[in-house]
């Protein structure tokens, strides 16, 4: 049905957006299909006083608590991280805090330094231009020069200021003698391409209602759309198609008036992030491809990485202004990240100092507790104890890639589509626990040297999984990996996977600056060697 | 529009000033202004809470003491009590007279000045980071 097209994107959220412009603008034809919609602005809650109650139900990063017919329900029975992720133009930038960090050098060299997990098929340099020019589409602001980098291009805009929370938190690094730097974020202090200068809501993760956050839908749909890419939203894909010669053909989706359509594609390239892309993967494939498509290694779902999170809430007397923006991150500290054996365990983190929101918090989480300990007077104590009087150091804690730890499809659990829905298997490994240990200790000094009042501690946040990687590793030995360094499928080769199953290890960073440079990179390479590649005719 | 009848109100009323008394300064949760068209409004906006609320305030007898029914329904029924605490706690910080003695304009619109840009590097906060140098591994470096 329709007319064939040149490249078909599955999910049009960081890395679909990211191909579907540069392809566009190549002048390649494509078609995206996303099960999502496109949200608009006004939609979001960050400039109203219901915020914090629409950010626990339909803002919720958690697509078991939204329960949105546009998301899948995930079984998380057997996960010690609940996978969080958005479905829509943008797919999860819409919700995600824009932290833009680099990986470092050594991150792509992972066996070769530490003996553990793999090498990546290409370095930092090789990624270096990819990032630079990723740094001037989303409009990244941030100071040029931290020691934790090898030098590079200073980001296009200023960085925003690191605020009351910020200068606290530094002091207490500088009596220690830590590094901290002026986070990177994909938040623009001035006005930028279109985008507002960032208004400091706060309420990134529920959406930016002032258009500032360099979200997909803003920074790269525009550009595709305006240059020729068809974007089918509603479009829920529930197989990847395959011709007799093997070659991926299309795909069959669903539209939300339950009717089923097959978009034919000479190439089909996979963004639908670190957990809907194995999925479909094991959905597609028939009896040719037994197992899941592009799954001759088996690995396909496996190697999940989630980056269990755990922080420290400091508590001051002074006025901080903690409900101040970015939501994300004032300052990052790379003092620990590199691997110290001495440690007993390998590789690190990332910190990062963030505000601590509004008054209402978390307060659900208290049922069963004694009653006076959350409610009656403590309820006040409590809340003029955190609510602009604290700041978090928060980790980012590097999780070994374990094959183990995957996604597989559930039995009985589906979509509103009837399509089989994710199971999650994950559990933390001692590694990681001992490195989150070491952090929080740590921290606890970091937070003390800055002159916490008190202190208080969570070591593992169940709804952490904002970071999926891994579930389709690349690797130049079509055995222990899924996809070249390019992101084609070592069995199928006009199947290409861009999003954050791409990923050998996961570091210790926020994942979608390297996403869209690793994207960004291979549809280059993509439109390079265009003369000489598979498709189907 | 009223979603709840007379007698759930007035057990949500009991049990939210049992939940949030009046102390430190801050005002008990009936005293916060017209906290029943709060409800309401949270209510209207949540409506996945509203059958978990009525069934935990049905529970709350009209003659029983307040502090007791709460630490009643705590011991029986965690969830229920959880949902009247988050119903009573989300409309209480959301009225205005709570948020003006908090301080709190709501998740306002507070762009960056210039003067407030790089004052880490004019007092010399930085400084130390910098003087320190280089902190990374560099496997393939030049
Ligand atoms: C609350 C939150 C905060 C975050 N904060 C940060 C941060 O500060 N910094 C950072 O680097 N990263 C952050 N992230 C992670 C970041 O959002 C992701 O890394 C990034 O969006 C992943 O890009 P992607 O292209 O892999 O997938 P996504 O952006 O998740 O897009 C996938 C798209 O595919 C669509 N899709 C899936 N299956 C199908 C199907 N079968 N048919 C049709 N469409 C389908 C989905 O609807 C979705 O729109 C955060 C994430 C969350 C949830
Ligand atoms: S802090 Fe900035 S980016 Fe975040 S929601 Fe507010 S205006 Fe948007």
């Amino acid at each position: 049905m329709g007319e064939t097209a040149e490249v078909l994107i599955i999910g049009a959220g960081a890395s679909g957006a990211v191909a579907a412009k540069h392809l566009a603008e190549a002048g390649v034809g494509v078609v995206c299909l996303e099960q999502g919609r496109q949200v608009e602005a006004s939609e979001f809650y960050g400039d109203k006083t219901e915020w914090e109650l629409m950010s626990q139900r339909l803002w919720h990063p958690n697509p078991n608590v939204r329960g949105l017919a546009t998301d899948y329900p995930i079984d998380t029975s057997e996960s010690d991280v609940n996978p969080l992720m958005f479905a829509g133009v943008g797919g999860s930038t819409l919700i995600y805090a824009a932290h833009w960090q680099r990986f470092m050098p050594s991150d792509f060299r992972v066996k070769s330094l530490d003996g553990v997990a793999d090498d990546w098929p290409f370095t930092y340099r090789d990624l270096e231009p990819f990032y630079d020019h990723m740094d001037v589409e989303m409009g990244v602001s941030g100071l040029a020069g931290d020691p934790a980098y090898p030098p590079m291009t200073p980001p296009p805009l200023p960085p925003l200021p690191i605020g009351k929370i910020g200068r606290l938190a530094a002091k207490g690094m500088n009596d220690l003698g830590w590094h901290w730097w002026p986070a990177p974020q994909a938040i623009p202090s001035r006005a930028y391409r279109g985008r507002s200068q960032c208004a400091r809501r706060g309420t990134c993760m529920q959406g930016c209602p002032e258009q500032a956050k360099a979200s997909t839908d803003l920074t790269h749909w525009p550009d595709a759309i305006a240059n020729g890419a068809q974007l089918i939203t509603g479009a829920r894909v529930r197989e990847i198609t395959v011709n007799a010669q093997g070659l991926a053909s299309g795909a069959i989706w669903i539209d939300r008036d339950g009717v089923e359509h097959h978009q034919r594609a000479e190439k089909v390239i996979v963004c639908a992030n670190g957990v809907g892309t194995p999925r479909l993967l094991l959905l597609s494939g028939g009896d040719r491809f037994a197992g899941g498509l592009g799954n001759s290694s088996g690995l396909v779902g496996r190697n999940l990485m989630m980056h269990p999170y755990a922080a420290t809430v400091g508590y001051f007397d002074e006025p901080l202004d903690s409900w101040l923006g970015p939501a994300g991150q004032a300052i990052h500290s790379m003092q620990f990240y590199e691997t110290d054996k001495s440690r007993g365990f390998v590789r690190g983190a990332k910190w990062n100092a963030m505000p601590t929101g509004g008054p209402l918090g978390m307060r659900s989480a208290y049922g069963g507790a004694p009653l006076e300990e959350a409610w009656g007077e403590n309820l006040h104590r409590a809340t003029q104890k955190r609510f602009g009087h604290s700041f978090e150091w928060g980790i980012i804690a590097e999780d070994l890639p374990d094959p183990e730890n995957r996604v597989v499809l559930d039995d009985s659990l589906t979509d509103t589509d009837g399509i089989p829905s994710p199971k999650i298997i994950y559990r933390n490994s001692e590694n990681t626990e001992k490195l989150i240990a070491f952090h929080l200790e740590r921290q606890r000094e970091a937070m003390e040297a800055a002159g916490a009042k008190s202190i208080s501690t969570t070591t593992l946040m169940r709804d952490c999984g904002w970071h999926l990687m891994g579930t389709c590793r690349m690797g130049n030995d079509p055995e222990t990996s899924v996809l070249d360094q390019w992101g084609t499928s070592h069995d199928v080769p006009n199947l290409h996977v861009l999003d954050g199953s791409t990923f050998v290890t996961s570091s210790g960073f926020n994942p979608t600056a390297t996403i869209c440079a690793i994207a960004l990179r291979s549809v280059m390479h993509m439109i390079e060697t265009r003369a000489d590649q598979r498709v189907a005719s | 529009m009223s979603t709840l009848s007379d007698s759930r109100r007035a057990a949500l009323n009991t049990i939210g000033d049992v939940l949030i008394p009046a102390a430190l300064g801050m005002p008990c949760f009936t005293d916060a202004g017209d906290v029943d068209a709060m409800v309401d409004h949270v209510l209207s906006l949540r409506r996945e809470l509203t059958d978990g609320l009525n069934q935990a305030l049905d529970r709350v007898g009209a003659e029983e003491e307040a502090a007791a029914a709460a630490e009643r329904l705590n011991r029986d029924d965690p969830d229920g009590l959880a949902t009247i605490g988050l119903v009573a706690s989300s409309a209480y910080y959301m009225m205005p007279e709570v948020r003006r003695i908090m301080g709190y304009r709501g998740q306002e619109q507070r762009p960056a000045t210039a003067d407030e840009e790089h004052d880490y590097m004019r007092d010399g906060l930085l400084q130390p980071v910098i003087d320190r140098g280089p902190i990374f591994r560099d496997p393939d470096g030049d």
